[in-house]
């Protein structure tokens, strides 16, 4: 397998949310081999930096926490009651198996009602109806405690051609993106600093960019993320194609010149890219950065996915391989330093 | 026994295709028992015991599961399919697949952002589903699959404590159960039935019986188990750890009285299947020929028909001793 795709599994296989650090130790670990990396002091979150010559810093940003839930209850037979740790498709849920976090990790599986106690159509409105059996039974309560973190428990596969599936790809897919670049860019003498920025809270509401973003204090940034791949049940208004490259995001919250900037050098390079035209805020850490401190010049490039927030995420490594290459060029030219 | 379920459960049979778990337990048994497949793909065989049994005994379980059948492909590459057996459209939304036991895919699911607050409330039919292989167009999915193909959802085997979750424990649990019986129970001759396509209509026990013309039947299988959160307790059904559950009706059977009696009362941990809900093999085979006296046992599973169903492992031992317990007093006339 190529280093994208084996970081991606190690990566995808791993687990992070809120007290659960998994996937960052192996992201700092890695990132360590190709620079300085610096804990910020904020949960999971920490940066990489390789310095250049002048003061100038160009700031790339992933997120690697992942959705999942927190537990909120413990019942006596082993069944937990949980909240959802970002925007979870209760649908998806009934009889998925999960990893619970507690003082060991513990299998586990939301429940699922028989259909001869649905009345009617099943409706899913509450999150706290759909419990997860620990098969503990009073056993549970020694091992976890409310607060504890669940994750999904599925672990990445490929598929066809270059397309892969697992969970967190949202947004490992973008630290991948991160650490394959300072694998790229450790030996290149640099004009301006160039600092990969790993945040985590990204699903609680970019949580994690705010206080990291203004700790580094960048002069300019992009954040890597993912974006709606198109599907049957997505239409390409609302996605980009899987394999046809990154997406360059086009929105009135991001700076023009970047984004000028990061169409030229794919465009002029051959490099395949999309791009994604917002009328607004992106979604993405990309909206909290530009807004971090006096103000920051920011631009987005974001790998289309497929099924996001589920356990059953789908991406081509092509598109990884895409943004990797349009971001390498685009800091080798020189950032938008010069415009 | 436990070591073969895990073997059996990750194996990939659903029916009509259940040459995996056929092939696995042909191996088991071979030296153990005579057997033959029959057309449909039962196995049937003759375990000689130490004695011979004052009527002729059979017990059955079924090899398939439940799982999906590839219907079309469409022209962006996408899987369109059909379930095979019973599964409800929300335990196979956003999951792992395996297709013809080699290619993996997911089924797909609409990003619960652009879902509508209405869409969000309830499950699609299951026709608006798709797999997704990764393929970019339908030449290329087209040289991974065919229509007609089987597919399955994924699962690991885990053991908890004394739990196990995994796909398929209805009815590899019947299976495993069955093979130790052939490779460790002596005392009478039984015929043991390892049969086909029991989720799309216990199709398999009609032959087998007809062919057997037995005049007893234990089926080995699962059922639903509901003792979970929220449920109330007049509707769990049958409970986890509390035994192998014994059931006096369901949707295909009213089971023979005398050995429903017998098997509650033998002493060994079981229970009552307190619902008149579901069915299995009995449904054909106590209606087979001129009738057979039949009794079902099955071990309570919950979220059964999903690829996390649960089981209790004391469940399983308690459907082996009472298997081997109803084989004797039936071969020996205490119960007839």
């Amino acid at each position: 397998m190529s280093y994208i795709k084996d970081m991606l599994f190690a990566l995808s296989g791993a687990y992070a949310s809120g007290s659960v650090d998994e996937a960052s130790v192996i992201a700092q670990k890695e990132m360590s081999k190709y620079c300085e990396v610096i804990k910020s002091g904020q949960n999971m979150g920490f940066f990489g930096m390789i310095k250049g010559k002048n003061d100038y810093t160009v700031m790339l940003d992933a997120h690697i926490d992942e959705v999942a839930f927190i537990v909120t209850d413990i019942d006596e037979s082993g069944f937990l009651t949980v909240s959802a740790v970002g925007g979870i498709d209760l649908r998806t849920l009934p009889a998925k198996q999960v990893i619970v976090h507690g003082s060991q990790k513990v299998k586990g599986v939301f429940i699922s009602t028989p259909p001869h106690l649905s009345e009617g159509e099943r409706q899913f409105s509450d999150i706290s109806e759909l419990k997860i059996d620990t098969c503990l039974g009073a056993k549970a309560g020694e091992i976890i405690s409310k607060g504890d973190i669940v994750t999904y428990a599925a672990k990445p596969a490929s598929l066809l051609g270059t397309r892969v599936t697992g969970k967190a790809l949202d947004d490992r897919a973008g630290v991948v993106v991160l650490l394959e670049l300072a694998r790229r860019l450790k030996e290149e003498s640099l004009d301006f600093n160039v600092v990969f920025s790993i945040v985590d809270g990204e699903e609680l509401g970019m949580r994690g960019a705010v206080p990291q973003t203004f700790s580094i204090s960048p002069d300019e940034a992009i954040a890597v993320d993912v974006t709606f791949g198109t599907a049957p049940d997505v239409s390409e208004n609302e996605g980009g194609y899987l394999g046809k490259g990154a997406m360059i995001g086009v929105s009135p919250v991001l700076n023009r010149h970047i984004t000028d900037k990061l169409n030229t050098v794919a465009y002029d390079n051959g490099i395949s890219f999309q791009n994604e035209i917002m009328g607004g805020k992106t979604g993405t850490d990309g909206d909290v950065i530009s807004l971090s401190g006096c103000g920051v010049k920011t631009g987005l490039v974001s790998i289309p996915l497929r099924n996001m927030h589920t356990d059953c995420e789908v991406i081509d490594i092509a598109d990884i391989e895409s943004a990797c290459d349009i971001l390498q060029k685009y800091i080798l030219s020189g950032g938008v330093f010069d415009v | 026994m436990f070591d073969t379920l895990k073997d059996l459960c990750l194996l990939d049979a659903t029916s009509g295709d259940e040459f995996a778990v056929s092939d696995y337990i042909i191996e088991k048994i071979a030296g153990h028992c005579d057997y033959k497949t029959d057309n449909l793909g039962n196995i049937i065989c003759f375990k000689k015991g130490k004695s011979a049994p004052s009527s002729k005994i059979m017990v059955d379980a079924h090899t398939d599961e439940i799982g999906l059948i590839v219907k079309s492909v469409t022209p962006d590459g996408y899987l369109k399919f059909s379930t095979v057996g019973g599964i409800d459209t929300s335990v196979m939304m956003a999951r792992r697949v395996m297709i013809n036991g080699s290619v993996p895919g997911v089924i797909g699911c609409k990003p619960v952002h652009l879902a509508s607050s209405d869409e969000k409330k309830k499950c699609p039919g299951a026709d608006s589903l798709y797999i997704d292989i990764g393929a970019c167009s339908k030449e290329e999915a087209e040289r991974a699959v065919s229509i007609g193909d089987r597919a399955v959802m994924v699962s690991d085997y885990t053991v908890a404590d004394e739990k196990i979750i995994s796909k398929a424990l209805d009815d590899r649990i019947g299976c495993a159960v069955l093979i130790d019986l052939i490779k460790t129970y002596d005392k009478y001759d039984f015929y043991a039935v390892f049969s086909v396509q029991e989720e799309v209509g216990a199709r398999g026990a009609k032959v087998a019986t007809f062919a057997l013309a037995p005049d007893s039947a234990i089926v080995l299988e699962g059922t639903t188990a509901a003792d979970i959160a929220g449920v109330p307790e007049d509707k769990t059904v049958c409970k986890l750890g509390k035994g192998v559950a014994v059931s006096f009706m369901d949707r295909g059977t009213v089971y023979y009285k005398n050995y429903y009696d017998y098997a509650l009362n033998s002493g060994i941990e079981c229970q009552t299947k307190s619902a008149v809900a579901g069915g299995n093999n009995s449904g054909t085979i106590h209606l087979s020929r001129g009738g057979v006296k039949t009794v079902a046992l099955s071990v309570p599973c919950r979220y059964i028909h999903s690829a996390g169903s649960v089981a209790d492992k004391n469940d399983i031992l308690s459907a082996r001793r009472l298997a081997e317990y109803m084989i004797t007093a039936i071969a020996e006339g205490k119960v007839k």
